[in-house]
């Protein structure tokens, strides 16, 4: 028997278990493999759509599907968070219960949560895009009051989920007054703490002349200390202020306590995990994926996505006695939207520098098409594309030689 | 006044820069970061860093393809 502890429903853990359940059905059914997911939550929400949610008003259901309905044949549900993940000794408690849940092998894919606490003032003032789809469509209601005034986009603290998303904002803000005929009665400003528009160059060299073209400024270096609610302005480290009427920044993440009091992580609770197999510290049975993870990548769904097939991939060859290994590229692909129907990506691998990539449609209706097979994907459909498009970055092989067989003759008479 | 050392061997742009503003949020005036890193941005990155955020670059050294820059920092506001 092996059982298989999954400890969070995200994108990660879900394109994980399906994986590992359609590969592996046969054991599965006879029951010499377990496979569950530990997740609390009743509703799944598709992240990317909190933009649409926030800047074009789309309906926060159209982003939520029931969790129960993304399971994969086979695969059982805790509904319920852990309290406790005890790598060592081999076990997770769930928070309603007593009981221990014991495993062989464990794959850590809470997520992170945003965080706006870490900063003074924020949780009052700001209004963001990345909490959950309900306090998008907020922002938006807020959207909709605004008459004229300045409007401050941008990056409160490091580290946060989907790098392009500040940049996103600050473009959909400009499409969202553009189109209500009042562009000049607002300014739009966007901070960062990088010293360019987009922490990677190339990307940074093809939306800056957009930046100037679209008249929204950019203040960079700007280490977000404080908000000062009634002042309505943010002010830096180094004693810098900037006033607002409306702040939509993009609070600092954290990962969820279970994982952040645990003895796995590093001194800011992300989990410590091997950027190529993913495994977490020396343990080879434990394996961490997606956004909580502290490898120096993006956190966004394509690495979760990719990073999932590499460790149920090593699973499967594990458990069938395969001496083959798989390897994470570190290949990331995350969508900008640049406004007016436009997107361009941010691509790139560990071994390859970030892409200069220009925005088009074609690469906005990519991005459409992929909220479409979304649900879908989270039980492995679709699975051929993907491996399609990202070619040799999809995942790495490593064929290890077999040791030969032994093969007994007959001694030869002398 | 205390050394921060940061370790982002092995990580590219904007990795080395993202683990400098980290540590800067934990740092005082007067304490030192020492940053370590492999990607040859980091030279120029740190340097406009400095420049932008009014801090002072002490050194930057290389040695079997890592740099060491060490920045102390001075332009903290006390609130």
């Amino acid at each position: 028997m092996n059982d298989i502890a999954i400890v969070g429903g995200g994108a990660g853990g879900l394109i994980l278990a399906s994986k590992l359940a359609k590969e592996m059905g046969d054991e599965l059914r006879n029951g010499r493999i377990s496979i569950t997911i530990f997740d609390g939550s009743q509703n799944h929400e598709f992240q990317p759509g909190y933009l649409g949610v926030a800047f074009r008003g789309s309906r926060p259901s159209r982003m939520q599907r029931s969790l129960t309905q993304l399971i994969y044949p086979g695969v059982k549900l805790v509904h319920e968070n852990c309290s406790v993940i005890d790598i060592e000794n081999r076990y997770v408690i769930t928070e309603k219960s007593v009981n221990r849940y014991n495993f062989d092998t464990i794959v850590v894919a809470t997520g992170c949560l945003t965080d706006p606490g870490q900063i003074p003032g924020l949780s009052e003032a700001n209004h963001d895009f990345h909490t959950n789809a309900s306090k998008s469509a907020e922002l938006y209601e807020r959207m909709s009051r605004v008459k004229s005034g300045k409007i401050v986009v941008g990056i409160a603290g490091l580290p946060y989920k989907c790098p392009p998303s500040p940049n996103e904002g600050a473009f959909m803000a400009d499409e969202f007054f553009a189109k209500r005929k009042m562009r000049e009665k607002v300014e739009i400003t966007f901070v960062t703490p990088y010293l360019r528009a987009y922490p990677a160059e190339p990307i940074s060299e093809v939306i800056t002349p957009m930046y100037e073209d679209r008249n929204i400024d950019i203040v960079t270096g700007f280490n977000l200390d404080y908000v000062d609610p009634q002042k309505k302005e943010i002010l830096s480290l180094e004693g810098d202020s900037l006033e607002y009427d409306e702040l939509i920044l993009v609070p600092p993440h954290r990962t969820v306590d279970v994982v952040k009091k645990s003895d796995f992580v590093d001194k800011y609770g992300w989990v410590i995990t091997d950027k190529r197999d993913m495994h977490i510290k020396d343990y080879d049975y434990a394996f961490s994926i997606g956004d909580n993870t502290n490898i120096p990548i993006s956190k966004a769904g394509v690495e979760a996505h990719l990073q999932a097939i590499t460790v149920a991939s090593n699973i499967i060859e594990d458990y069938k006695g395969g001496t083959d290994k798989y390897l994470f590229t570190g290949r990331m692909q995350c969508s900008m939207e640049t406004g007016y129907h436009q997107a361009t990506f941010v691509v790139g691998t560990y071994e390859r520098p970030v892409e200069k990539k220009f925005p088009s449609t074609i690469n906005y209706v990519e991005k459409k098409f992929m909220e479409r097979i979304y649900w879908s994907s989270l039980k492995g459909g679709y699975e051929w594309l993907f491996r399609m498009h990202f070619g040799d970055d999809y995942i790495q092989k490593i064929s290890q030689i077999k040791p030969p067989r032994q093969i007994s003759r007959p001694e030869t008479q002398k | 006044m205390t050394t921060l050392k940061v370790d982002s061997r092995g990580t590219s742009c904007p990795g080395p820069i993202t683990d400098l503003i980290r540590a800067y949020r934990e740092s005082s005036n007067g304490d030192v970061i020492e940053l370590l890193a492999t990607d040859p941005g980091v030279k120029a990155d740190t340097k406009a860093w400095c420049e932008r955020t009014k801090n002072e670059l002490l050194n930057i050294t290389e040695e079997n393809d890592v740099y060491k820059v060490e920045i102390r920092i001075v332009s903290k506001r006390t609130r």
